[in-house]
């Protein structure tokens, strides 16, 4: 009997897979569960943070709307992956995932995918909300920039969510992580308070962040820039999201090494 | 070449409690242990509940790192060329998580077939093959969730040919399975020994490693105690006699008595509804049942008969030691 050799198909488990996980994990999805967390939160946090603005007097609706709007993208990009690699252990589903031959840059990273999707939906929902309750009235013509960069935002807020998501391979509940990375983001991104606003060292770490940048650029698109005037930015959103995207790889091959060797890949 | 080899196995857990004063307990679940299995061979691996079995079979199917020897599978080393030997391998576990519980049986499948590189015109023929063999085709797009514990471990099987491995390694399979589930699952791992493929099976079912396996290895404590076939290891107790006495209550100190009893070698408990069953082993021609009665004092007794040592005999003999 001789050893067997399948085709390997990374880019069916990347995409063919990435869905069939969503499905699978994403507890969210059903109306039930995705109204209330992935629509009516986004809603009130930018209502909240408006209002906020209002009363406080210090900026105006389109600041909090823009930057609450693509900052609720995390709703997917974090919470949303976590749950889909985090949930492997507590359907117990993850020694027979690991004991799979698939190529698990495809295998995690796939799992990414439905999620940019996702946040774009959730984001564009609290672009909508800013348009129809508050004083939000962006060009039509900055629309299609508007999404490309509230695409590359939650695609570089997906990349972070896989580093988050990846202690779910070494933790028991990768809630402990996504919940106070969902607020850092709220903090550090200028999604409410300018960075310039904040103290030298929340500006360094706020700079490092998924979103920081995709925000500002958004916000000067909104207000009527061109996209070529913040291009900058979005390359460093791009960029900022690829580094997430390679640091959460090594990390799930890290934890999945660390995993066998300490035995704590079937832990819930 | 042998399918499965394990050489001086050995793998160790450390158990860390407490939180300012931190102690750390090493607990040696298999203690470098050897065995072959052949192509083609049916082999079980038997042993009660913390004796290595799972251990050893997560060694095998690459989700633990030895801590120290080796084991390959089909020659490659499960460490150093671990996704070759997933390719290889198919890896069924009993109980009934373990399955996405949103999807239906199929798109479970389907999902599994994506990670095992089956190509999607494969697919098509394999799965419906498959959902055949486990008795699951009608019901293949109902959520798992629906299924009964049985349907998911038949699910568990089917998960583990869909790249049709030439080694099958079964954990406990018929765990918590109905009767007439468990015969079925049992016939099912019969076919698959007879379409050529190596099985490994863990198991704590005499009754189902004596049925299914060509060679069985007993292992207790983390070591291997006795390896045969089911009618060498039969062998062991073949000079004994076992009594059996169904007894309404021990009372405290009665099976010290019986153990400490002159001629005796083995004794071993089994809890029903509301008796006890005293499986006693003696030498053959030797008659205790009197003895053992005096032994047992007051309590109400039931049936009591002689027989002669089944595997399960042999087993318990094997792994108390005796």
């Amino acid at each position: 009997m001789t050893a067997v050799r399948l085709p390997m198909s990374g880019a069916r488990v990347f995409f063919v897979g990435g869905v069939m996980s969503y499905r699978a994990l994403f507890s969210w999805q059903s109306p039930t569960f995705y109204i209330p967390t992935m629509l009516a939160h986004p809603a009130f946090q930018i209502l909240f943070f408006a209002y906020l603005g209002r009363f406080s007097h210090v900026r105006n609706d389109a600041f909090y709307v823009v930057g609450n709007a693509v900052q609720v993208s995390a709703m997917a990009g974090v919470f949303g992956v976590a749950m889909t690699i985090g949930g492997e252990r507590w359907t117990q589903t993850l020694a027979p995932l690991l004991a799979t031959p698939a190529n698990r840059m495809a295998l995690f990273l796939g799992r990414a995918l439905p999620q940019i999707a996702n946040g774009f939906v959730v984001s564009a929902f609290g672009f909508l909300v800013g348009r129809l309750l508050l004083n939000f009235d962006p060009p039509l013509s900055s629309l299609p920039r508007l999404a490309l960069i509230v695409l590359v935002s939650t695609a570089a807020c997906t990349g972070f969510g896989l580093v988050v998501g990846a202690f779910g391979l070494r933790l028991r509940d990768v809630f402990i992580f996504s919940n106070p990375a969902y607020f850092l983001m709220l903090l550090f991104c200028g999604v409410n308070v300018p960075l310039s606003a904040l103290p030298h060292w929340m500006q360094i770490v706020g700079s490092g962040m998924p979103l920081t940048h995709g925000i500002a650029a958004a916000r000067e698109v909104a207000a009527g820039a061109s996209l070529s005037s913040v291009s900058t930015l979005v390359w460093k959103e791009a960029l900022i999201g690829a580094c997430y995207f390679l640091a959460a790889y090594l990390l799930l091959r890290l934890f999945e090494a660390e995993g066998r060797r300490r035995a704590s890949l079937e832990l819930v | 070449m042998a399918a499965i080899e394990a050489e001086k196995l050995r793998r160790t857990y450390r158990q860390t409690s407490g939180f300012v004063r931190r102690r750390t307990k090493t607990i040696e679940a298999v203690r470098g242990i050897d065995f072959e299995v052949n192509e083609g061979e049916l082999f079980g691996l038997l042993g009660p509940n913390g004796a290595g079995k799972t251990t050893t079979i997560k060694m095998l199917v690459t989700l633990l790192i030895p801590t120290s020897g080796a084991a390959r599978v089909l020659g490659h080393d499960v460490v150093h060329s671990a996704r070759t030997v997933r390719r290889n391998i198919g890896y069924v576990f009993g109980g009934d998580r373990g399955a996405y519980e949103r999807l239906s049986g199929l798109d479970n499948l389907r999902y599994f077939s994506e990670l095992y590189g089956v190509p999607p015109k494969v697919q098509k023929r394999r799965i419906p093959e498959l959902l055949e063999l486990v008795g699951l085709m009608g019901r293949e797009k109902e959520r798992v969730e629906g299924y009964s514990r049985g349907m998911k471990q038949r699910l568990h099987i089917a998960r583990g040919l869909l790249h049709d491995p030439p080694v099958v390694v079964l954990d406990e399979p018929t765990i918590g399975l109905d009767p007439v589930g468990a015969r079925e699952l049992r016939n099912t791992i019969a076919e698959l020994a007879q379409a050529g493929k190596t099985v490994l099976l863990t198991t704590h079912y005499m009754y189902e490693a004596d049925a299914l396996c060509d060679r069985i290895a007993v292992i207790a404590e983390g070591e291997i105690v006795a390896e045969g076939t089911p009618t060498a290891l039969k062998s062991v107790v073949a000079d004994r006699t076992v009594v059996e006495i169904e007894a309404y209550g021990l009372p405290a100190g009665a099976l010290e008595r019986v153990r400490a009893s002159p001629g005796v070698t083995s004794v071993s408990v089994e809890e029903r509804e509301h008796v006890q069953l005293l499986l006693v082993q003696a030498p053959k021609g030797l008659e205790l049942t009197q003895q053992l009665l005096g032994c047992l004092g007051d309590v109400r007794v039931g049936r009591v008969a002689a027989r002669e040592p089944t595997l399960e005999d042999a087993y318990v003999s094997l792994v108390t030691g005796s």
